[in-house]
């Protein structure tokens, strides 16, 4: 792009004309203490709750503690350059973040400001992060699926867009991959039906959030996707409005009547980071050394996942919040809290990990509260019974372990359980059409595994999907475009799995 | 100093100044505070020592401050109360007080060159139209602010200064 000088001139001239010259007044106190990002102000006596005020040096901060004499705030980047006496002013301004769909493709932290080295970013719109959440009337139930390629959660915990599904489980059990690969499945989804997709680092390693760019910019998902960064070196205050700021910018796009899909990656960190900033503005702990409003904090934040009416443009904004748990502890104070506050959870277990089940989800414990109404009646027919089946497997196959002889319909149910665990299996990175997902998951329920021995299973799956992508891509598109499971599309699915069963041929 | 120390230094001072029924009286009192305060600042370190007996101190204060009585006896519950320490705090806090009681206001004008006398009471008169008090200004130069002046009065920064334009039309052109 060629620069023209005199364009740029005639732009600077028009701004130094159009120049306010008025003089400024504002309300001013000083700084009577700092330290550990928390400073305290003599004056600013009518500032607000939550108000931005400018400690200078380009330093900002957030007015939190309004007491008898001071004012406590927290500092919004380091404290070394603020010393005791400096002058700190009101903005009269709530902290909000500037937005725009310039921001797809890009990294940037929680006030707006680009991390990728990709230069400014065009905004056209300043939205405040912590707003009230729509309500009732501007609502409408949850009822489109959101497809996130991963079979074990398409078919038995089915999340709809706007709904806020909580991921959980300890460390290294595979959280953040689902989340990752819910956001690459967008790019097999049409694009006007594509969700704009965040993700929201919250305390995390710089390397981790690399690692997640570089992912997310190998499948070509950077081209719907927005990484707000607030990484484990950043002040405990720029990790606490992190979340909200995403959720702004998530709702930026919603209210535009397009889908979102946010990922917390994770609200525990999130917690923490305003329990650290809670104590030292010497809020009283509670449970866990946690403040009294913890609840409030991520309620008020998910709370904001919603399906707009249709009156609204019909715009959604689906949550999938990430807790981690300390050693499978889901009773712990902010696992209860944030699985109190959701509409199900993705429950994910260490030993199943262990064990090669992966995704490693404890069909149990998983649930979706009102993804059902939400999911695809054709996958709602193949994996109706699913759960149900897997639930029955898992406690014969309990039995079977102490030896007791089972009678053929048990044996059967343990066979079919074994080969459904095994196709349920799923590599990193691989999402899956939902018109596949279905496939698969029809030949697993409708005992055409059964002859199958279970380390096959997964041979078979790809095998299979080889061939009818292939061969027989009507199929896969007749299952893709159906509302429901017809008896002629049935009878297609059936015959391309007859038509296999010449063309696999067993280890 | 911290803000509970702030809190107590305030609930002090505010104690110290009801004790007087007028406005000439807060002002002795204020005054008589404040010279006792700058007399024992010599002895701070006597007075502040936990090896030197209550007593001991009480007898220096009673000895050096005869004068003052009102000031004696308020330094001495301070001294029962461990909060000696506040007494400078204390100071400038009932001085805040009675310039309350007094209506005036005090101002800090910076300006980039010093200015003149006739300037200076211009300014003075314009702030207590402004804020319908008696300004006591101090007047400071800071040839940074490039020209204009800044005043900080009553919680409030009233910035013409050239440097903060500039910083302005630095950001405008920069968006």
């Amino acid at each position: 792009m060629a620069i023209r000088p005199e364009e740029i001139t005639k732009i600077i001239k028009e701004k130094i004309e159009h120049f306010d010259t008025s003089i400024d007044v504002n309300e001013v106190g000083s700084v009577i203490q700092v330290g550990d990002g928390i400073a305290r102000v003599h004056g600013l006596n009518n500032v607000k709750s939550s108000e931005l005020v400018d400690f200078g040096h380009g330093i900002k901060g957030m007015a939190l503690n309004l007491e008898y004499d001071n004012v406590g705030c927290v500092l919004m980047g380091p404290d070394h350059n603020v010393q005791e006496g400096d002058t700190v002013k009101r903005t009269g301004e709530v902290i909000s973040i500037s937005v725009g769909s310039d921001m797809i493709g890009r990294v940037v932290d929680p006030l707006g400001n680009p991390l990728d080295g990709k230069g400014t970013i065009k905004t056209d719109k300043v939205m405040p992060l912590d707003i009230v959440a729509p309500g009732i009337i501007d609502r409408q139930p949850v009822k489109q699926p959101l497809q996130t390629g991963i079979k074990a959660i398409d078919a038995m915990v089915p999340i709809g867009k706007g709904q806020r599904e909580l991921i959980i489980g300890d460390r290294q059990t595979g959280k953040t991959a689902i989340a990752i690969d819910a956001i690459i499945n967008q790019k097999n989804i049409p694009v006007d039906e594509r969700c704009i997709c965040i993700y929201v680092a919250v305390g995390q390693k710089q390397s981790t959030v690399a690692q997640v760019v570089k992912t997310l910019t190998d499948f070509g998902a950077m081209d719907y996707t927005i990484v707000v960064s607030a990484t484990a070196s950043d002040p405990a205050s720029l990790l606490y409005i992190a979340p909200y700021a995403g959720c702004a910018i998530g709702e930026y796009f919603m209210w535009q009547g397009k889908d979102v899909l946010i990922v917390y990656d994770d609200l525990s960190k999130h917690a923490q980071a305003y329990r650290e900033m809670s104590l030292l503005l010497r809020r009283p702990p509670g449970r866990e050394a946690y403040p009294g409003d913890v609840f409030y904090l991520h309620s008020r934040l998910l709370e904001r996942a919603c399906k707009l009416s249709k009156e609204n443009g019909g715009g959604s904004l689906t949550a999938l919040p990430i807790i981690e748990t300390q050693a499978n502890d889901v009773s712990a104070y902010i696992p209860t809290n944030v699985i109190s506050i959701t509409d199900g959870q993705i429950y994910l277990e260490s030993n199943l990990f262990l064990s090669g089940i992966k995704p490693a989800i404890n069909v149990g414990l998983s649930v979706s509260r009102v993804g059902g109404s939400a999911q695809r009646k054709t996958m709602r027919k193949v994996a109706g019974t699913l759960r149900i089946d897997l639930s029955q497997y898992q406690e014969l196959a309990g039995f079977a372990q102490f030896g007791s002889e089972l009678d053929k319909e048990s044996q059967r149910q343990i066979a079919r359980g074994k080969r459904m665990t095994e196709l349920l299996k799923q590599n990193q990175y691989a999402p899956l059409k939902v018109s596949e997902e279905v496939l698969v998951l029809y030949a697993g329920t409708h005992g055409y595994l059964d002859n199958i021995e279970v380390p096959d299973v997964l041979r078979y799956e790809k095998e299979l999907l080889a061939y009818v992508r292939a061969e027989r891509q009507d199929v896969l598109d007749a299952l893709n475009n159906a509302a429901e499971l017809t008896k002629e599309v049935e009878e297609k699915v059936v015959q391309v799995l007859e038509d296999f069963k010449t063309v696999f041929k067993p280890a | 100093m911290n803000s509970s120390q702030r809190i107590a230094a305030a609930r002090y001072a505010a104690t110290y100044d009801g004790l007087s029924t007028s406005v000439q009286q807060a002002e002795q009192n204020a005054r008589q505070l404040e010279t006792a305060a700058r007399i024992l600042s010599g002895v701070r370190a006597q007075m502040q020592s936990p090896r030197v007996p209550l007593m001991h101190k009480k007898l220096i204060i009673q000895e050096t401050l005869k004068e003052y009585p009102q000031a004696v006896r308020f330094i001495c519950v301070l001294l029962d109360a461990k909060r000696y320490v506040l007494l400078d705090e204390i100071c400038a806090q009932v001085q805040t007080l009675l310039d309350d009681r007094k209506g005036i206001s005090r101002a800090v004008i910076t300006s980039a060159q010093i200015l003149s006398q006739t300037q200076q009471t211009a300014a003075q008169k314009a702030l207590s139209a402004r804020y319908g008090k008696t300004i006591e200004a101090i007047f400071k130069q800071d040839k940074s602010l490039l020209g204009g002046l800044t005043v900080v009065c009553s919680g409030e920064l009233i910035d013409g200064s050239i440097k903060h334009q500039l910083e302005k039309l630095q950001q405008e052109i920069s968006k």
